[in-house]
């Protein structure tokens, strides 16, 4: 339980349980049951997780995001904390990005401290490259294949889809009705936000254990890799730069374990993916 | 692997590609939309021509012409050439929420807007012993927001990417 929520609760049960409740201060308990609210609105503000019949916006996106990127980083030994390397996957992932679906949003992009080689999306416009990964990836044209997928994912919502709205945020609804009674509603509260978290933490969860034990289904990898292909072609990047990379760890010598394990076999994924440059034509001459 | 969240995925897939790819096969007539808080509507297909207006998200437009990637649009008398890359087959205000509703163009505006981890976030670092990719979090959301918007029309000039092509 978090911390706060527990002393809040504490202070309550204490006013109940206390010997002085004879002389029972109803001014004590209004302050205790306000800041409880105080808190049940507080978490509702951060992280929107009781919006009823409305949708989820870019708000809660924000901290589903923010938590997701969290969990990616800690399970893949954290960031690599290199100002030259985050500035080129940042530069080339917001120039695709630029020309993406979502062009005004606050895109991320960050290289995990991994030699495993795979690439992550989390909401609200994180991305992800493993080291092995970045390092697999030469140029520029293969690294925008990379990030160009990875950025259809978010602007498709598809991390988002692993689990349903209700499954985030339903079940705390009814929990104030259950009560009556000013302590009874305080108690409520403080247990409504309990269990917001609760749910918020498990649907994180999911998500994360969706992104980086199990994937998305083939489907929706074919499609980001199609995505991924049209972007990076429209930004100017070649359109073979990712198909390049699926192919350079198909060759003898290259990793072979845990290499894209959440993606499908690169010989579908390569099937799909059509035979083009793998380095974009020089410019015209002016 | 097993297909876990979209059992009709690929229908679906499909018409995404074919929404979002302004670039495949727009023809004379086709309707686009301004994607970007402000476009600049051009005199001639190239990002060095004089400018001939200027336009605000979701703009409605008409496509007259086609010439590469760059499209010639109109709405009424306003008219002028815009890079592909900077419109969009479906308007802003029908970008879906993750429920499916239309996502309001004043909360893509606040979503724009650059910012640290949400305080909610922090607190879920905290109950999930995170602290240390909390703190890799914050420093990877400083360097991005140190790289500026400048910055990046001026690697797209440079690199010869995007309009700039």
């Amino acid at each position: 339980m978090n911390p706060r929520l527990f002393f809040i609760g504490a202070v309550i049960l204490g006013l109940i349980a206390s010997p002085a409740r004879a002389q029972f201060d109803f001014n004590k308990l209004t302050k205790a049951i306000d800041k409880a609210k105080t808190i049940t609105d507080t978490a509702k503000d951060a992280s929107k997780v009781a919006k009823g019949a409305a949708g989820i916006g870019p708000e809660e996106e924000k901290v589903i995001g923010d938590s997701v990127a969290l969990e990616v980083i800690g399970k893949f030994g954290g960031l690599v904390r290199d100002e030259d390397i985050t500035r080129r996957v940042n530069l080339v992932g917001r120039a695709l990005a630029r020309y993406s679906t979502r062009p005004e949003h606050q895109w991320r992009f960050g290289v995990l401290a991994s030699e495993t080689v795979n690439a992550f999306s989390a909401p609200d416009g994180y991305v992800f490259i493993t080291r092995g990964l970045y390092d697999l990836a030469a140029t520029d044209d293969q690294l925008a294949g990379i990030l160009g997928h990875e950025i259809t994912h978010i602007t498709r919502h598809h991390a988002l889809n692993i689990v349903r709205r209700d499954e985030f945020f339903s079940g705390s609804k009814s929990l104030l009705e259950k009560y009556s009674g000013d302590y009874r509603e305080a108690n409520a509260a403080v247990g409504q936000v309990d269990a917001q978290l609760k749910q918020f933490d498990v649907g994180v969860g999911k998500i994360t254990t969706g992104l980086i034990e199990k994937g998305f289904d083939q489907p929706t990898e074919f499609a980001a890799d199609q995505g991924g292909h049209d972007l990076a072609a429209l930004t100017g990047y070649a359109p073979g730069g990712l198909r390049s990379v699926l192919v350079q760890l198909q060759q003898p010598g290259s990793p072979t374990k845990k290499t894209f394990s959440t993606h499908p076999p690169l010989k579908e994924r390569l099937k799909r993916l059509p035979d083009e440059p793998a380095a974009a034509p020089p410019p015209p001459a002016p | 692997m097993k297909n876990r969240s979209m059992p009709s995925a690929w229908p679906l897939a499909l018409l995404l590609i074919a929404a979002v790819s302004v670039e495949a096969a727009l023809v004379t007539g086709s309707i686009v939309y301004t994607k970007r808080f402000k476009t600049t509507l051009l005199a001639e297909p190239s990002p060095l021509a004089a400018a001939a207006g200027e336009l605000a998200l979701g703009r409605k437009l008409t496509v007259t012409e086609s010439k590469g990637n760059w499209l010639h649009v109109s709405d009424g008398p306003l008219a002028g050439w815009i890079f592909s890359g900077n419109l969009s087959t479906l308007p802003p205000a029908e970008a879906k929420g993750l429920d499916g509703l239309p996502v309001a163009a004043s909360q893509t505006t606040a979503t724009a807007a650059a910012r640290g981890l949400t305080p909610a976030a922090a607190d879920y670092a905290g109950r999930r012993g995170l602290e240390n990719a909390r703190d890799d979090l914050n420093w990877l959301l400083e360097q991005s927001s140190n790289l500026t918007d400048e910055q990046v029309e001026e690697f797209l000039q440079e690199q010869k990417k995007g309009e700039y092509k």
